[in-house]
């Protein structure tokens, strides 16, 4: 029987330090040289569902409500759920652990399609007001939060996850797959003066699970 | 001129973000004893308003919803609030 193995569209230069066989993916853990950050990471085998009815409030992804407002978004146990308008909403499991998709047709799994990428760490807000005229410093929105529109010209999906000093942060971002390897190139090299480099998916796991224990503790 | 328009999901952004969809020309005419000529008007012809105009347009690069806006084609400045359509 042939195995398909999925490739992700994104190819840093990076050397490989270590990686592992997750299903048919080979997902990077870490690169060599990382640095101190501000960090780049492919996030392209990581699950995306696509939810799209008149009724969004009928479903419950997961167990979890779907946000009511356009922008607004959940972050749980490792999973990030945004509003993008009035009849769709978008599920994308950060944690290593994918689940099923549910067998309702409102559900589309989107994660072929588009490619995945998460820009955090030191001035890493710096390297999105190179690339972005979007305001994510609008103090009026709480972090996560999602904005619609263009990075270096491409639409995506735009999720500022964490905001911190200055122009520290983190900031997730799909658009469609073929733009992958031009939008990884674009953000490395607006990110050069900052000392941008690729990182593997270890690195944002740990800084995932350090942002979701900061959020417990605000929820207590 | 530069134009802003108000998208009722993601709010007032750059005009580059969004697509002209053309003047809003109220419902489709009935089928029912439509004659090429009234069909032709509706598709095609357009008034043109040297002024204040309601127009459709699509944040094309944003989150994708048409809606309609009122603008002053003499200032390119949008007039009044978006209406949610879709």
């Amino acid at each position: 029987m042939i195995q398909i193995k999925k490739r992700s569209p994104i190819h840093f230069k990076a050397g490989i330090e270590k990686t592992e066989e997750r299903g048919r993916w080979t997902v990077v853990l870490a690169y060599k040289d990382e640095g101190p950050g501000p960090y780049l990471v492919d996030l392209s085998h990581k699950t995306r569902w696509d939810l799209q009815d008149k009724n969004l409030s009928g479903f419950n992804p997961l167990g979890r409500e779907v946000p009511v407002a356009p922008g607004a978004c959940h972050l749980q146990d490792g999973t990030l759920i945004y509003r993008m308008n009035r009849t769709q909403a978008v599920i994308w499991q950060l944690n290593a652990a994918a689940a099923e998709m549910p067998g309702e047709s409102a559900y589309t799994n989107v994660s072929d399609v588009s490619v995945g990428l998460a820009l955090f760490g030191r001035n890493a807000l710096a390297v999105v007001e190179k690339l972005c005229a979007l305001d994510f410093h609008d103090p009026r929105q709480k972090p996560p939060f999602l904005l619609q529109g263009p990075f270096s010209h491409i639409p995506c999906h735009l999720v500022l996850m964490e905001r911190g000093q200055g122009h520290d942060g983190a900031l997730l971002l799909t658009c469609s797959r073929g733009y992958a390897d031009s939008m990884a190139h674009a953000i490395l090299d607006a990110g050069d003066e900052f000392g941008l480099r690729a990182a593997g998916e270890q690195r944002f796991n740990d800084w995932l699970e350090r942002l979701s224990g900061h959020q417990r503790q605000v929820d207590r | 001129m530069a134009l802003t328009i108000s998208c009722p999901v993601c709010g007032k952004r750059n005009g580059y973000e969004f697509r002209y969809g053309g003047e809003d020309k109220g419902p489709r005419p009935d089928e029912k004893g439509l004659t090429p000529r009234t069909w032709c008007d509706y598709a095609h012809m357009n008034a043109c308003v040297a002024g204040v105009q309601k127009e459709w347009w699509c944040h094309k690069n944003g989150c994708g919803v048409w809606f309609t806006i009122h603008r002053n084609t003499l200032t390119n400045l949008e007039v009044d609030g978006p209406e949610v359509t879709s």
